[in-house]
């Protein structure tokens, strides 16, 4: 068991290195760079070139790479040229608001999806079945900007909810908690609903095979009631296909969805990457690829670690 | 072998239901209109009525206002006031529409001046549904091949992975992770930086489509793999290995077609991804070249509050694309519960067990 | 249970296992209709039908968002006699400044922070475009255009009480120049490419020397911040300066002689500015300026979310102005009362050029043609402006023939000709170069049958930009001209300009002043923002070497008349060769809610907080 783990990690680092030093060299390679972005079509080449030394965007990626590697190893990640602070200080600032984000998020969806899966698997046919369907047909195949968007619209609508960002500011540190949930319904239901539509999917499919099986009518035969046998029984065994792609969803959403971030204007890791990634920021763009890359291996793990769990079979 | 083969098939034919006719009518009726759209839609997809940006959809009448009825006619749009884009009905005249003129399905009498638009114009003044139509094919076109695609490679490496297991298996998955986290954008701008500054629609489609196949595999890796893993160990697939199976074989026969289900799920949920993504990738510049038409773009282009709340029809495109794909979900994951076994490949069935029902649920 | 099960299963052998109530419902139903009973349309009708009937019905409300509309809420009072002081104001931007320091952050956002909390020398005012005394009280230039004299305020003191004098001037210009400090503007404080040199002979009196006659000097000085000595000197000595006033300052050390001073910042969510006690300007009632007690700015990265809060009466100001498209949105809410929405006035065109750089087509076929003024011509002639108007900026847009508009009162040359749209006079002119329909399909070739086609290459996701190439290619169609357009990243456009790898272009570029002898990077042909050919060492055509001699007496003398007729001859150049083609301008439409009460909005990058002491809410 701990040499599996232990496998896994230094793969897992493997994977974070290779990441990184893969979007480092993409976002050098990609035409245009942070310099001529930032001072537009009117700098003068004097100033171009003064700007580019003092990014060290003008050595050669080889070179660059290696002054950045080498850095990395003493753990600075480098200046991010859009923000310029520290790396290391912006990415964990806003990947903390992001899980935040997607801890409530997933918490919702997993909830809503397992439980509307199983209803709709053990039912056969009805509105209710047809209903969740629907639902969730449309939650998977509505893009996530529309759905982000048009929940901002009803709350702007409605009134209820605000609209957007992550705390008002007018708020007292005794009721700022409260004041944080409030503003986190709109973006944890944008993310939620595609997520829970997905998780539907696949349980429902997962349950409705594990029905069938000999091990429920042998369960039923021997006089467990019905609902047991579905919510203790059959439930664990279905969990199978959504514990495999849990780990992929965990590791996407503490990278941030920045559709709903954008919306939102929830500051978090999503709409970091997206302004990093417009800008050029070669370190930034590096530094988020390979948080993102730590959180899908962290994710993948877990969920690997899961399926062990709900499916004996599994293991190795 | 013979005796594998029997083994493999399903003992009882699961009977076709309704809920999968449904499926099949929604996406063969999105087929033949997007196969159809030169004859079926009323304009070209590029076609601009100047002085009609966002005018609403244009509804056939049968009944005139003095209670009459009459053959399917239009009233036509006057603009009130073109900066807030209101439009009046000008009931003054009615328009009859003709049909089968012009080598369309049906027209307007005065395309010039009153055209017909039957899901409204967009900020150009195109006609929607005819944008609709044409670009279903392109869209619908993409999606399906770009998720075939996808299916083919994370099927493959999916497969692999979980049959073979140990080293194989963490190399193929943490590849699959390699992909899945690099920056798309990057990749895409490089590529777009290294080919010619004016692309044809046939170069676009292909490099979209190898890219979205690239992305969406790992999904579908994942989810193989760790069902491939869970049933290889499952009775019958030694069994039909103490038969002789070849690996090859039991994996393409037994194994994989264990994973239908969710792949069907995976397919649900990547084809809008992709008609979406398509818009996404127009933005580093390698999308279609203007006229052509595509979900994508119109959705992107209508992915604003103004559009929300005074222009609904411009939204069309996600209303078309939650029917087709509905469609392709009740097609792939049936409604009914499935009878008798639960996978190809699980042996004989007690024909009893798949009698037993579902009482009472809960 | 099982047993009952199984003999109604017996019962519809051929019926999916449906629960026993089903069966005898649907039973009841067939025999009351006289239809077998396994009728599949009714089974259609009770099952999947409902599931999507459901979900078409859900998607549709959903969609519909009128059904949930909340009754509209009450429009605030604008007509308020009572005092303008006092009051909060919530304006948005969309991203985070990068630093506090002026002179070290070249975004947006940093401008507006020092346009809050610093000043400087003078201010051009911008609806009037006049330049106005600011921290210098007055001022007199030498006739020889090459030294300026400005005399301070007195008694003004920074927001933390300390003195201002002309020591803290001849600061900022050390920061400025100082190679260590790499300020931002050090290129954009110059005069005839060398920077300025400063002198203070006493507390009140600042000196200013040009190195070539500069006459605009006085307006470059609107975008330079006078920052302290007191609280940056030390850094600049250290050679820090570059990292002072970062983002993690705390906001009493961020000094500055504006109108606010900085209270509060919630990293990625806002900044909260409260009133300088010590401004020294005066409202005319007598009163302290600003009116505004407290001004937030709101990061809000999503224009929709930023319509939606102006709607909803969260927000009274606007980062920029509102586009047409965003127009009817704005413009329901402002019927209701809740909004302001003025005109202010036409705007800026869109730019279309050719790469004109001598040898840039060197082997390809078409070099004959591309780069002669009679295409350019032609394309002016045959795009329908008034139509360019009407789809591009929905009607609210004016046909634009130059490079100066009507808007640029105290420059625009009243003799611009306004080319007519003439696609038979375009045919015409082309076929004089060459360029004829020879075979018959519609399309012009030439002499050697090479069709003419060219690519333009554009910025994709701005609307603006995306319609107008649109307009222009289908009209350009009309006249046998074939047009690519290959929309690119930002990015990768402004690359592709800068070394020249295109061969023409549509894209936005912005000018910050009226003057134009505040650019003279785009009209010397030496400039680096002479669009069509940056960096010519040496004028590589006649009617360039003219531009670049006007223009350089137009800098050079003090007589506004002079100046003028210089500038005039100037556009009459560049109309007839046209290297630049503009087709349309905007209106711009700035938007406030109706708590906003004072305001000056102006054509300028902030639209509104421009003039942050002018503005004044109802309470």
């Amino acid at each position: 068991m701990t040499r599996y783990v232990a496998r896994r990690l230094a793969f897992a680092a493997f994977l974070v290195v290779a990441v990184s030093s893969g979007s480092f060299v993409l976002a050098r390679l990609a035409p245009g760079d942070f310099v001529a972005g930032s001072l537009g079509i009117n700098a003068r080449p004097e100033t171009i070139e003064r700007e580019r030394a003092r990014y060290g965007l003008d050595k050669p990626i080889a070179a660059q790479y290696r002054q950045w590697l080498a850095n990395v190893v003493r753990l600075d990640f480098g200046t991010s040229l859009l923000y310029d602070r520290p790396v290391r200080e912006l990415v964990p600032e806003r990947a903390a608001n992001t899980a935040i984000l997607a801890v409530t998020g997933l918490t919702l969806a997993t909830l809503a999806g397992l439980l509307l899966g199983s209803v709709s698997a053990t039912r056969r046919g009805g509105v209710l079945t047809g209903a969740i369907r629907a639902f969730s047909v449309v939650f998977l195949s509505l893009p996530p900007l529309l759905t982000s968007l048009f929940l901002v619209f009803l709350a702007a609508r409605t009134g209820w909810f605000p609209i957007s960002g992550i705390r008002s500011s007018s708020s007292s540190p005794a009721g700022s908690t409260l004041d944080l949930l409030h503003h986190l319904v709109v973006p944890a239901c944008a993310l939620a609903l595609p997520l829970a539509a997905l998780f539907e999917r696949l349980q429902s499919q997962a349950m409705r095979e594990v029905i069938g099986e000999r091990f429920v009518l042998a369960a039923s035969a021997r006089g467990v009631p019905w609902s047991r046998i579905v919510w203790r029984d059959a439930l664990k065994a279905a969990l199978r296909p959504v514990a495999a792609v849990y780990g992929l969803v965990v590791g996407t959403l503490l990278s941030g969805s920045f559709a709903v971030e954008v919306i939102t204007a929830w500051p978090g890791l999503g709409s970091l990457m997206l302004d990093a990634l417009r800008a050029r920021d070669v370190y930034l763009v590096a530094g988020c690829a390979g948080a993102g890359a730590v959180f899908l291996a962290v994710g993948t793990l877990v969920s690997d670690l899961a399926l062990a769990m709900v499916d004996p079979r599994a293991r190795e | 072998m013979g005796q594998v083969r029997h083994l493999g098939r399903r003992v009882v034919r699961r009977r076709t239901s309704h809920g999968r006719l449904f499926g099949l009518a929604l996406v063969v009726v999105a087929a033949l209109a997007a196969t159809a759209a030169p004859v079926i839609a009323p304009h070209a997809s590029n076609r601009q009525f100047p002085g009609l940006l966002n005018a609403p959809p244009t509804w056939p009448h049968i009944v005139d206002d003095r209670g009459a009825w009459r053959a399917p006619f239009i009233y036509r749009w006057r603009l009130v006031n073109q900066l807030e884009q209101r439009y009046d009905e000008d009931r003054s005249a009615s328009l009859p529409l003709i049909w089968f003129k012009g080598g369309t399905l049906v027209q307007s009498s005065d395309e010039v001046v009153a055209p017909l638009l039957l899901l409204g114009a967009d900020s150009f003044g195109r006609d929607v549904f005819s944008r609709l139509l044409f670009g279903a094919r392109i869209s619908l076109g993409l999606a399906i091949v770009a998720s075939l695609g996808a299916l083919l490679i994370g099927g493959a490496m999916g497969g692999a992975a979980g049959y073979v297991g140990g080293y194989l298996d963490d190399g193929l998955m943490r590849a699959s992770d390699f992909v899945m986290v690099l920056p798309a954008m990057y990749v895409a701008l490089a590529l777009r930086s290294v080919l010619p500054l004016v692309l044809t629609s046939a170069v676009v489609f292909t490099l979209l489509a190898s890219i979205f196949a690239v992305v969406g595999a790992p999904f579908i890796a994942r989810g193989v793999r760790a069902i491939v893993r869970s049933e290889r160990r499952l009775d019958y697939a030694s069994a039909a290995q103490a038969l002789g199976a070849s690996d090859l074989r039991l994996l393409l026969r037994h194994l994989l077609p264990a994973a239908r289900g969710f792949v069907a799920v995976e397919i649900t949920m990547l084809v809008p991804a992709f008609i979406v993504a398509e818009a996404t990738l127009s933005y580093v510049g390698l999308g279609f070249p203007d006229p052509v038409a595509s979900w994508g773009t119109m959705l992107h282009d209508a992915a604003n509050v103004t559009v929300f709340a005074d222009f609904p029809w411009l939204l069309s495109p996600a209303a078309a694309m939650f029917l087709v794909v509905l469609g392709l979900n009740l097609i792939l994951q049936d409604g009914t519960p499935i009878k008798g076994v639960a996978r190809s490949g699980a042996g004989v069935r007690d024909q009893a067990a798949s009698r037993l029902g579902y009482e009472r649920p809960m | 249970m099982l047993a009952k099960n199984l003999a109604n299963q017996a019962e519809d052998a051929a019926q999916s296992d449906d629960s026993a109530c089903k069966i005898i419902f649907r039973r009841r139903v067939a025999r009351t209709l006289r239809r077998p009973i396994f009728w599949p349309a009714g089974q259609f009708l009770t099952r999947h039908a409902r599931s999507v009937a459901a979900g078409i019905a859900l998607a549709a409300t959903a969609f519909l968002g009128d059904a949930c509309r909340s009754t509209p809420t009450p429009p605030g009072a604008a007509t308020s006699a009572a005092s303008p002081h006092g009051g909060a104001l919530v304006a948005s931007i969309r991203t985070e400044p990068v630093s506090f320091n002026r002179l070290a952050a070249r975004d947006a956002a940093s401008d507006l922070v020092a346009t809050l909390t610093q000043a400087r020398l003078v201010r051009i005012n911008r609806e009037t475009h006049e330049v106005e005394p600011s921290l210098a009280e007055r001022w007199t230039s030498s006739p020889d255009a090459r030294q300026v004299t400005f005399t301070l305020r007195q008694n003004v003191r920074f927001s933390d009480g300390h003195p201002f004098t002309a020591d803290d001037v001849l600061f900022t210009f050390e920061a400025l120049y100082d190679p260590r400090a790499n300020a931002v503007l050090a290129d954009s404080m110059q005069a005839g490419g060398k920077n300025m040199q400063v002198s203070a002979p006493d507390s009140r009196t600042i000196v200013i020397t040009f190195a070539t006659p500069f006459a605009p000097g006085v307006r470059v000085l609107d975008s330079l911040p006078i920052l302290p000595r007191h609280k940056l000197g030390q850094a600049l000595q250290d050679g820090t300066f570059a990292k002072a006033w970062g983002l993690s300052t705390p906001p009493s050390e961020i000094v500055g002689l504006g109108s606010f001073v900085l209270a509060e910042h919630a990293p990625g969510q806002r900044l909260v500015f409260a009133r300088n006690p010590h401004y020294w300007r005066i409202a005319p009632d007598g009163g302290p300026l600003p009116y505004l007690d407290r001004l937030t700015l709101e990061i809000i990265p999503d224009q929709n979310a930023e319509l939606l809060r102006l709607g909803s009466g969260q927000l009274d100001a606007t980062y920029t102005e509102i586009a047409a498209d965003a127009y009817a949105t704005v413009k329901r809410a402002a019927d209701e009362g809740r909004v302001k929405i003025s005109d202010v006035g036409i705007g800026e065109a869109d730019t279309f050029w050719f790469n004109l750089k001598p040898g840039a087509f060197a082997r390809d076929p078409r070099a004959a043609w591309l780069q002669r003024d009679e295409l350019r011509r032609a394309i002016s002639m045959a795009v329908d402006r008034k139509a360019f108007a009407d789809t591009v900026f929905l009607g609210a847009g004016e046909p634009v023939y130059g490079v100066e508009t009507p808007a640029n009162k105290k420059w625009y040359w009243t003799g611009t000709p306004k080319t007519p749209h003439d696609p038979a006079g375009a045919k015409a002119l082309l076929a004089t170069i060459g360029l004829e329909d020879r075979n018959g399909d519609g399309m012009l070739e030439d002499a050697r049958g090479q069709a003419v086609r060219f690519t333009v290459i554009t910025q994709a996701g701005r609307p603006r930009l995306e319609r107008g190439v649109s307009v222009v290619r289908e009209e350009l169609k009309r006249i046998g001209v074939a047009m690519d357009v290959a929309t690119l990243e930002g990015n990768t456009v402004a690359q592709r300009i800068g070394t020249g790898q295109y061969e023409a272009v549509y894209f936005h570029v912005s000018r910050s002043d009226t003057d134009p002898g505040t650019s003279p990077d785009f009209w010397f042909s030496s400039g680096a923002a002479h669009l069509w050919n940056m960096q010519q060492p040496s004028p590589a055509t006649d009617w360039e070497r003219r531009i670049d001699e006007l223009m350089t007496r137009q800098i050079a003398t003090l007589d506004e008349a002079e100046r003028k007729r210089l500038f005039d001859d100037v556009q009459r150049i560049f109309a007839e060769h046209e290297p630049v083609i503009y087709f349309a301008a905007p209106h711009v439409y700035v938007a406030t809610s109706s708590r906003v009460v004072r305001a000056t909005p102006a054509i300028t990058l902030f639209p509104i907080l421009w003039a942050p002491d002018a503005v004044a809410v109802v309470r």
